[in-house]
């Protein structure tokens, strides 16, 4: 959701951190996308691509994307666990198993709480 | 190709090449601008809520009937977010209070920087000042979740026709909630909607959430709601 804009202004984040640094080029840029951020990772990567054609000093420069896994808390026992989105590959055989529903791995309760996870942050550029 | 060392090689580094550490967020420009939002509000000596629903949910309805209750008392302003026609603006205007109408032509949310524009036109068409501040976003269950726009508390409406299963089907809106607002319930009993499960499925999200219902044809909990402002004011 809002991919493009997103990554405009990553880009603008970006170009001004180059020009502090007096930087000719960018070569690379991490970004986080959380969890729970609703962005998703290909349009975000897409959007990020064709607009830095527009920038001379950040045309080259690689995206890495960090993708951390759902942390969730049990509302029953409390404890934290991390459980990764099942990918499109396994969820019909989730299904068929009837394992749908997440589950605390420590007590079995379904009352999962998601935990944070909706960070959107530009970590770290390489420049020269 | 690498136009600097002319290797063929994706993943290397110069000699020269530093890395920085950043650390900001990619919404900081809007969280930037709505905390100044949320300073100038203040500064004026008023309250901003921001109400977030599905189009059709009872928002303005909501505030016609709030203004009706309250504007003896306490000096409103709306600002009113919708992608076309001044209608919702009109609506507030009609019960003798001054309405902004922020009109995107597209974009499906208000943002900071727009109700940053808003908040300086009603501010100019409220001179004796404001005591409490509707923002009507565009209707939209997904999208005005991500953006602050400088309120005090964020209200999520949801209706009795949308069903008690849209805390889950929703879940960034109604965890960001800090009122969870049950709307149309006159209209219980034709339809399947469960209060209780709803309240669940939003308490899953965030266990102390707060949630009432109401309808704002019938009156009933209306009082409720009004207690809720009423203890945001300053006294």
């Amino acid at each position: 959701m809002h991919e493009l804009s997103l990554a405009q202004s990553l880009i603008d984040q970006i170009v001004a951190l180059a020009a502090e640094h007096q930087a000719r080029r960018v070569n690379r840029v991490v970004v986080t996308l959380g969890p729970f951020s609703g962005v998703v990772r290909d349009s975000f990567e897409f959007g990020f691509n064709i607009l830095k054609q527009e920038r001379e000093q950040i045309r080259e420069a690689a995206l890495e994307l960090e993708t951390p896994d759902p942390e969730y808390v049990c509302l029953d026992c409390a404890k934290v666990a991390v459980i990764p989105f099942p990918r499109q590959s396994d969820r019909l055989e989730l299904a068929r198993c009837g394992l749908s529903a997440k589950k605390c791995p420590w007590c079995g309760s379904t009352r999962l709480s998601p935990k944070g996870g909706t960070e959107l942050i530009l970590n770290q550029l390489e420049m020269e | 190709m690498c136009d600097t060392c002319g290797c063929q090689l994706h993943e290397h580094h110069h000699h020269d090449a530093k890395v920085v550490e950043v650390n900001r967020s990619l919404l900081e420009a809007n969280q930037k601008q709505a905390d100044s939002n949320r300073h100038h509000i203040e500064h004026m000596g008023a309250v901003a809520i921001n109400l977030i629903s599905s189009p059709g949910s009872g928002k303005t309805t909501l505030l016609e009937r709030t203004i009706e209750a309250l504007k003896e008392t306490v000096r409103i302003g709306v600002i009113e977010g919708d992608i076309e026609t001044e209608r919702d603006a009109d609506r507030i205007r009609a019960k003798g209070v001054p309405a902004v109408q922020l009109t995107t032509g597209g974009a499906c949310h208000l943002d900071a920087p727009m109700v940053h524009g808003g908040l300086h036109v009603l501010e100019h068409f409220a001179k004796g000042g404001l005591d409490l501040i509707f923002i009507e976003n565009v209707g939209n269950l997904v999208c005005p979740a991500t953006f602050d726009l400088g309120e005090h508390r964020r209200v999520v409406l949801l209706s009795t026709p949308e069903g008690s299963d849209k805390p889950a089907k929703y879940p960034a809106t109604f965890k960001g909630a800090d009122l969870v607002l049950i709307t149309k319930t006159d209209l219980l009993p034709y339809f399947d909607f469960s209060v209780e499960e709803a309240t669940k499925e939003a308490r899953l999200l965030k266990p102390d959430q707060e949630v009432l219902a109401l309808s704002a044809t019938s009156g009933e909990g209306f009082a409720a709601w009004l207690a809720y402002l009423n203890q945001l004011l300053p006294k």
